[in-house]
């Protein structure tokens, strides 16, 4: 019965993409128009285009620099997100500035980032940095100050330390709120890894694209476009593995209650 | 996060918005001369000096003379420019050459139908060249060999003219490292050390200039006497389907190069009118040539280039672009 189940969860997953992927195949199949080249044509150039050398020169740059961004955004986040949550005079000082920053978006601040970080890899980090930071650090204060108040007393009242009211009670209990700042910091993660590879770069994935639509080669850039979705879709699924692990209790507690 | 599906469907809709964009293009522009009014023709350019001749000759009335109504719509880099003309949303667009070399090379029906602008052919006194800092120990384009040099546009007319001036002073020319930077970043990179050397044209070249940095190459002169740098183009399908629009497009860009050639000061002026160039500056920058007829030679030599820098695989047939 489980195993019906399952392969009815995959084909219901998998209906829509392959309806798409079909029109899509259909729709192009006869396309003379120059930017609008047939599926096929953009499978082959999948194939050659990143099936190369190019995979490692460009394709993991990117997925460096994304993740070493993203996972700094998440450590700052969370460090600050605790710390301002917890503390009633920090949040009433900080909030109104952090919604300040939080609402200037990242690709203007390119170039004033290139000026305090160069054109490298860090100025490219940064950006990302700057961007992913917000949903994190604002869901992780959230996540903190609507920690459940009996806890927090029973915590004190044993006489918890800090560090491992911190570690049991604290994170744990911000964690699915951190969890849900991180995923949507991922999506902007993956965004702001292409804009960033759009202002003084000599290599990345958003990098080549541009490059290919400049060049006018349209089915590699098609390529490209594709394998960034791609590149969404395992990131994804990889935070999805991470999370299930991390808050199993939380999941666990959420089907317990659903079930009672 | 972006998902396939999210990119696909986008895609399945664009498709369709795409094909109506095309069918219109296509369909004949009702009452437009039965009213006896002007012609419209949309041009797309790039708001830089390049193109101040089309800004003078709207002023002067050259285009209102052979009829036309002029329309133009900025877009803020070439690469936009090419996709617009091809799908017939406008009429004619401003390019360098480099890049519609590119275009003509992977199939894209694109003409050539006015020179637009080139180089004055005087090193060290022309409007684009290679600027470094004033205590640099790079003294000619030979010493940019193994140095990190930035161009606005990787693979395009800037890197390749400025390997070829490279390769002019004798130097190793396969060994510069290209980082692309839009112009108003540059001088910024420079001053701060990230680059070695910067490509740059007017105003920046004034610019830096007066901030005390060297020019030592001008990467245009050194690739061949007086390069045709960029020009007026059409598709195929507009030239052959509003002939008679794009002859008197034509006829009124030259007069308009020509007016521009021989009244440097009005173009000074009207780049105020369309740029955010310091009014201080105007005097000092040195302006290009307005050719009036597109150099066959140019174009060989931006073609050699781009095969030889791999940007292409082959030379495509230079006279299907021109004129």
């Amino acid at each position: 019965m489980s195993l019906m189940n399952a392969a009815r969860k995959i084909l219901l997953a998998l209906a829509v993409p392959v309806l798409l992927v079909a029109g899509w195949w259909l729709a192009t199949a006869g396309s003379a128009s120059f930017f609008w080249p047939p599926l096929g044509q953009i499978l082959t150039a999948f194939a050659d285009t990143w099936f190369s050398a190019r995979f490692v020169t460009d394709v993991l740059p990117s997925l460096g620099r994304l993740l070493a961004g993203y996972l700094g955004a998440v450590v700052l986040g969370v460090a600050l997100g605790t710390a301002i949550g917890s503390s009633r005079t920090l949040r009433g000082l900080l909030e109104p500035v952090l919604e300040f920053f939080r609402a200037i978006p990242s690709p203007v601040l390119v170039p004033i980032l290139m000026l305090f970080a160069g054109i490298g890899d860090g100025m490219k980090i940064l950006v990302i940095v700057s961007g992913c930071v917000w949903p994190v650090l604002l869901n992780t204060v959230e996540g903190v100050r609507a920690l459940d108040e009996v806890l927090g007393d029973t915590a004190r009242s044993y006489r918890m330390r800090r560090h491992s009211r911190l570690i049991h009670l604290v994170l744990p209990g911000a964690g699915p709120q951190i969890a849900a700042g991180a995923r949507q910091a991922l999506s902007i993660g993956i965004i702001l890894m292409v804009i960033s590879e759009m202002f003084a770069a000599s290599n990345g994935l958003g990098f080549t694209i541009i490059q290919f639509q400049r060049s006018f080669a349209i089915p590699q850039m098609w390529s490209g476009i594709i394998l960034l979705g791609l590149v969404g879709i395992v990131l994804s699924m990889a935070f999805r593995a991470v999370e299930a692990r991390l808050l199993r209790w939380y999941t666990g507690l959420r089907t317990a209650q659903r079930e009672g | 996060m972006i998902k396939p599906r999210a990119a696909l469907s986008a895609a399945v809709l664009l498709l369709a918005l795409t094909a109506c964009g095309g069918g219109q293009s296509a369909a004949p522009e009702p009452g437009s001369s039965a009213s006896g009014a002007l012609n419209p023709v949309k041009v797309s350019v790039i708001p830089i000096l390049d193109v101040a001749p089309i800004y003078l000759g709207e002023q002067q009335g050259f285009f209102a003379a052979e009829g036309l109504k002029l329309e133009i719509v900025t877009a803020q880099g070439g690469a936009a420019i090419v996709p617009a003309v091809v799908s017939g949303q406008v009429d004619v667009g401003f390019s360098n050459f480099t890049s519609l070399i590119l275009a003509r090379s992977k199939g894209l029906p694109i003409k050539v139908v006015a020179p637009g602008v080139a180089s004055t052919g005087v090193a060290g006194k022309d409007f684009g060249g290679v600027v470094v800092k004033a205590g640099s120990p790079i003294k000619s384009a030979a010493d940019l060999a193994g140095k990190k040099v930035a161009v606005n546009t990787l693979n395009n007319i800037n890197d390749t003219t400025v390997r070829a001036s490279i390769r002019a002073a004798g130097g190793d020319a396969k060994n510069v490292s290209f980082t692309e930077l839009a112009f108003p970043d540059m001088l910024a990179a420079l001053d701060k050390g990230n680059v070695d050397a910067v490509q740059v044209v007017e105003p920046f070249l004034a610019t830096a200039v007066k901030n005390g940095d060297r020019v030592v190459a001008s990467n245009y002169v050194d690739t061949a006497p007086g390069l045709a740098i960029a020009g007026y183009f059409t598709s195929q399908q507009t030239a052959a389907g509003k002939a008679d629009l794009i002859k008197r497009f034509t006829a009124a860009m030259l007069k308009s190069l020509r007016y521009a050639t021989d009244n440097p000061d009005a173009v000074r002026q009207v780049l105020l009118k369309y740029t955010k160039i310091d009014a201080a500056l105007t005097g000092s920058l040195t302006l290009p040539t307005f050719p009036t007829e597109v150099d066959r030679a140019s174009l060989e030599t931006l073609a050699k280039l781009a095969t030889q820098d791999g940007l292409v695989e082959s030379s495509p047939d230079l006279t299907e672009l021109l004129p």
